[in-house]
């Protein structure tokens, strides 16, 4: 039976435990007052019913797979046409799984065809196994709950306990995201860092891992070209084209614009955050480059590249623009408006009242603005990957190729490449440096921008 | 007193008198110009920072709209097939039953198709259909079988490059699409087979359905995993939480999470996902799980906010009337916040929607020729379709791209105006 | 005593009489009138007090007088008021200029998060009043002197005005408005934020500031009204009921409704 018609059928079967807990319950009690509602003995017995069998489906679906594989592996079949290099050994086996599976009909390694029914067999063994297991879970379960169903019974308790115990598992997911990401960032990160000496990695400035490398050479695996691509980037040119512009729409939305404009005026720039970044890349490769080419070119830049850091960062500014306009607009809405009163009474005019006043008093917030601007920017995949280039160099000519962080993990990582190499394994150390500045970053941020709250609360 | 003054210090004596500001002076007064002068200027910065900033927007727009919209038609030609001359063994009663695709091609139609081609237009004439051509013509048949026996005029989709030649010139092929144009043989209509179809090597055949199937079987598993998690946390955090280092960690974790970059949820999805568990590569499954945790805290973030919002006069009335804490959250808290839920949702929904890096990660990115079976089918998503075509070399893609990613943006769009529209029906003022 | 004679016609060409003269002043927020018909009279070297209860108009009429109601969009000013014989509503009057000679001391201590320097030489700054350095240290030194703030803040210039204490803060806002020298100061509650210690040093400061400016308070505190003004201004309901010598108003009323309100019947 297919994992998704048992869990259909345990459904069924907590609803009809459900419906029978009930009937039990108004037979035992009658016209007496039961301690807890009807409704409480129904769920009590269904999830008693559904949630073992679940859980264990759950489980049994994700192991599953490596168990068949053990299995198929000790038939004498396997024995004897199973290659011993891993690599062969493995595909062979997922070719033979998905030949069972009907996912395939004409396999690239006859031998597959060889595998499949010891796996078609093994795998059936297993579902069946799993859908007693299961079953015998659920009888057993509304066996225990369904007798425990009598007037005086507290099934609301019991049943509010493991709503909290739901609660309580769900928000756990959040520390075990962070906990994968950690654990899996310093685990791969550990093993590229046993082939990589991490100093090399940090401090050298020659980047090539796509090149062959004879032992003894310089594996080409020196990230700082990279670093300084992302920080030239998302860093510097999208900032210098997200700042003034973010500062300045805020300013002007909030203390100049009639609040019509306003009104109109502030969903659209929030547009701008909403576009994909893909559309953006698209946009900065296909648009904005070759007009920054053909103006380079125009200025007398030989050689421009089509594809500069200037299109990539410019893009990602634009894109940013929404992110420091509605940070300043927070800020500049924090300084008390008793501050502006103070200085227009002072006979300032509005913008020596914004620039001398407002803008100090709201500096805090809005540099907390830029912070979380610039681990968004340096986060950043799509317009780099699209529009910035692969050419790892140590450059502050807006002109010429540069390569970020985030354009060789996702180069490093796709293609077919074996997941053990330095290679790979490189893509998890550049996400385990660009995890750490991003959460400092936003840490450092928050940290300002609260501070700066409280002094006007 | 004037003698006191003027035994005083020079510098003192300044500081207590001091001679009472002439505002009229011409100094003054250029003084006071200038700096109404500076006031403009930096009004007139700020206005031209706004009206910069929605010019990038109208003109990222104005771009996508101009090569995309074009990426929705297909140039036909209009082919000529004497049917009853080219002997197709193929009967009336057979094109009726099933198989008669098989029936078709097995009896010739594509050599058929050709030689019309060429007789019609001459030597060059297999260039400037397309090669699926004869499947049109096929289908064409197949729903009026009574014209094997006769002649008709087809219209079928023509080659890329007359395509490209026809919609915006500049190609080898362009003096021979204006003879056709001339001769009345070239038509323009809606590209059916874009909405339709799947990727494909050749930029006319491309249809946006296969990408759009697979982002909605991805979306499909994120909703289900992200909403109720997202929202049992926020109920949780929001409602019953003690504040201890457990509550603390759980708070920094959710609140770092909304600021990881996505590309870091790809490589987790692809360290614990595929090199751990050993789910299947390139699938929905993968995808939506990825995209679920990096969605949630979006949600959880929402959901407080929602939660938080409900005032605690409903809480003390329902207690007050004897409801347990878990009733007075799952009967009063959770229906009053859910608008401000549903929002977040949608907002956090629509980022996922449009993500492409983490997809990239797990292998979202392979070409697949028709769409998701299901959810551990291989399968690619909309924005990643777009990555992917953006990439080709063929001019004829550059429209199909943009033509993608105006797909993806109607769908984008629609999410947000729903969750505007949400927010300003159910928005309660307490 | 005599009763101050509001209805004087006014002439434009001849100097004026009065420093700042207010006739039919009417304020409208939107479509509601906030006051109605107001005239007044502001002297040099005296102090005007204006009392009332709260929301009776008369924080509202005191921003009319160095035009701060234009940075509410909704507000809308009818009537003639005029600063020396010039109307402050004409097209002619710079208001920035106005707000110069027309300084202002608001409810709370409002000093900017800037150096006590900073804040005393904003003013002077933005209105080039000072040449050289050495001349912004004369203005910032005499006007600290001036708020009788210099002996508690001189060694500590460079500090931030935020870290004053109210009263200071308040002294230091005081300083701040008459750096740039102006003719007129108004005080809107200006000891409302304060403690009794630090509000008798405001009335004293207030009392030595006479001599040179036209001073106009606003206050819901009766006996700082008689405390330090000259003249007294009642308000009630958007209306000036009753406006006369301090000692005057408060000793022999000619309105029931002033009285009412001194021997407190309401407020």
């Amino acid at each position: 039976m297919s994992t998704l018609a048992l869990l259909i059928l345990l459904i069924g079967l907590g609803i009809v435990a459900w419906v029978s807990a009930r009937l039990r319950l108004s037979r035992l009690a009658g016209e007496e007052r039961t301690h807890s509602l009807p409704l409480y003995h129904g769920w009590y017995v269904a999830l008693w019913t559904a949630v073992p069998p679940i859980l264990f489906l759950i489980l049994w679906v994700n192991i599953t797979p490596a168990l068949v594989s053990y299995a198929v592996i000790d038939t004498p079949v396997a024995a004897r046409i199973l290659p011993s290099e891993p690599l062969e050994r493995s595909a062979l086996l997922a070719e033979a799984r998905a030949l069972a599976k009907g996912q395939i009909e004409a396999p690239f390694n006859a031998d597959a065809r060889l595998l499949a029914p010891a796996y078609a067999e093994t795998q059936s063994r297993y579902d069946l196994g799993a859908t007693a297991l299961a079953l015998i879970l659920a009888f057993a379960g509304f066996a225990y709950a369904f007798t425990r169903v009598r007037p005086d019974f507290r099934a609301r308790t019991r049943v509010e306990r493991i709503v909290m115990a739901a609660l309580l598992g769900a928000s756990l997911v959040a520390i075990l995201t962070t906990v994968g990401i950690v654990a899996s960032l310093l685990f791969e990160s550990f093993r590229f860092f046993s082939m990589v000496n991490p100093l090399d990695f940090l401090f050298g400035t020659r980047w090539s891992p796509q090149a062959t490398v004879l032992p003894g050479e310089d594996p080409g695996f020196g990230a700082v070209p990279l670093f300084w691509g992302t920080i030239f980037i998302g860093a510097i040119i999208a900032m210098l084209v997200a700042i003034p512009l973010g500062l300045m729409s805020a300013v002007y939305l909030t203390q100049y614009a009639r609040p019509a404009v306003r009104r109109w005026m502030k969903p659209i720039l929030e547009i701008l955050a909403g576009v994909p970044t893909v559309v953006y890349g698209y946009f900065a490769a296909l648009t904005v480059a070759p007009v920054i080419r053909d103006a380079a070119a125009a200025i007398g830049i030989a050689n421009a590249s089509s594809e500069s850091a200037l299109a990539a960062g410019l893009v990602m500014g634009i894109m940013i623009i929404p992110f420091v306009s509605s940070m300043a607009d927070d800020s500049i809405a924090a300084v008390p408006g008793s501050m502006r009163d103070g200085s227009l009474a002072m006979g300032a005019t509005s913008s020596e009242t914004i620039r001398r006043v407002l803008i100090p008093a709201a500096l805090p917030g809005v540099v907390g603005g830029v912070l979380l601007a610039v681990s968004r920017a340096i986060g950043e995949t799509m317009i780099v990957v699209m529009a910035a280039g692969l050419a790892a160099n140590l450059t502050a000519n807006p002109f010429a190729s540069v390569t970020t962080v985030t354009t060789q993990i996702v180069q490093l990582l796709t293609g077919d490449q074996e997941f053990d190499s330095a290679k790979t394994l490189a893509a998890f150390a550049l996400g385990l440096v660009l995890f750490v500045v991003t959460l400092l970053l936003n840490i450092v941020a928050l940290r300002v921008v609260k501070r700066y709250r409280e002094a006007y609360e | 007193m004037t003698g006191m003054v003027a035994q005083m210090p020079d510098r003192d004596r300044k500081v207590a008198e001091r001679v009472p500001t002439d505002w009229k002076t011409g100094a003054m007064q250029t003084r006071i110009r200038r700096r109404y002068a500076a006031e403009r200027r930096f009004r007139f910065m700020g206005l031209a920072a706004v009206v910069l900033s929605a010019a990038f927007l109208a003109f990222l727009l104005v771009t996508m709209l101009a090569q995309g919209l074009r990426g929705f038609t297909e140039t036909r030609l209009a082919l000529p097939i004497d049917f009853a001359a080219a002997g197709l063994e193929v009967t009336p009663a057979q094109l009726e039953q099933r198989g008669a695709d098989a029936a078709l091609a097995s009896a010739g139609l594509e050599r058929v198709v050709d030689n019309a081609a060429v007789a019609a237009f001459g030597p060059d004439g297999m260039d400037l259909i397309s090669d699926t051509a004869w499947i049109r013509v096929g289908e064409r048949l197949k729903a009026d079988p009574g014209l094997l026996g006769g002649q008709a005029v087809i219209a079928v989709p023509a080659s890329a490059g007359v395509d490209l030649a026809a919609k915006s010139g500049d190609t080898p092929l362009d003096a021979r699409v204006a003879e056709l144009r001339a001769q009345n043989r070239l038509t323009t209509g809606f590209a059916w087979g874009f909405l339709t179809g799947a990727d494909s090597t050749d930029p006319t055949r491309v249809g946006i359905w296969g990408a759009l199937k697979g982002s909605i079987l991805t979306m499909v598993v994120t909703l289900l995993l992200a909403f109720p998690i997202g929202v049992l946390s926020a109920v949780y955090l929001e409602e019953y939480a003690p504040r201890n280092r457990w509550t603390d960690l759980i708070e920094v974790s959710i609140n770092n999470l909304a600021a990881v970059p996505s590309i870091i949820f790809g490589l987790l999805g692809l360290a614990v996902f595929l090199a751990t568990f050993q789910m299947p590569r390139s699938a929905a499954l993968v995808g939506g799980l990825t995209l679920a945790l990096m969605t949630m805290p979006v949600i959880v973030i929402a959901g407080r906010n929602a939660v938080k919002a409900v005032p605690p006069s409903i809480r003390d009335a329902a207690l007050g009337i004897g409801a347990s804490r878990v009733q007075v959250v799952f009967h009063h808290v959770i229906p009053l916040a859910l608008p401000g839920i549903l929002t977040g949702t949608i907002i956090g929904m629509a980022r996922a929607l449009g993500e492409t890096a983490p997809l990239l990660m797990i292998g979202m990115r392979a070409f697949i020729a028709g769409p998701p079976g299901g959810f551990t089918s291989p399968a690619t998503a909309l924005p990643v379709q777009v990555f992917l075509w953006s990439d080709e070399v063929s001019r004829g893609f550059v429209e199909k791209t943009s033509a993608a990613i105006i797909v993806l943006l109607v769908f984008l769009l629609a999410m947000n105006g729903l969750a505007i529209y949400l927010r300003n029906k159910f928005e309660q003022r307490w | 005593m005599t009763q101050v004679h509001i209805d004087t016609p006014v002439q434009p060409d001849a100097p004026a009489p009065h420093k700042m003269t207010a006739r039919n002043v009417d304020v409208f927020y939107g479509s509601k009138q906030a006051i109605k018909d107001v005239s007044i009279d502001v002297d040099m070297d005296r102090v005007t007090a204006f009392i009332g209860p709260s929301g009776c108009g008369k924080s509202t009429f005191l921003r009319t007088l160095n035009r701060m109601n234009d940075t509410v969009s909704s507000a809308r000013v009818t009537g003639d008021i005029r600063l020396d014989g010039d109307d402050i509503y004409s097209p002619q009057m710079d208001v920035v200029q106005l707000r110069a000679r027309v300084g202002m001391v608001f409810q709370k201590p409002n000093p900017f998060p800037k150096s006590i320097y900073e804040n005393v030489a904003y003013g002077p700054r933005i209105h080039g009043l000072a040449a050289a350095r050495g001349e912004m240290d004369e203005i910032v030194e005499g006007s600290l002197k001036r708020a009788g703030l210099w002996e508690e803040v001189k060694d500590r210039l460079s500090d931030s005005g935020t870290a004053l204490s109210g009263g200071q803060q308040q002294r230091l806002c005081i300083a701040r408005a008459i750096a740039v020298d102006p003719e007129v100061i108004l005080m809107d509650e200006p000891c409302s934020a304060l403690d009794p210690i630090a509000t008798a040093k405001i009335e004293e400061l207030i009392h030595e500031l006479r001599g040179r400016y036209a001073i106009v308070i606003v206050t819901h505190n009766m006996q700082q009204a008689a405390r330090v003004s000259q003249r007294t201004a009642f308000f009630h309901l958007g209306t000036l009921v009753e406006y006369g010598e301090t000692s005057e108003i408060f000793t022999n009323p000619r309105e029931v409704r002033t009285k009412d309100y001194i021997t407190g019947r309401y407020g």
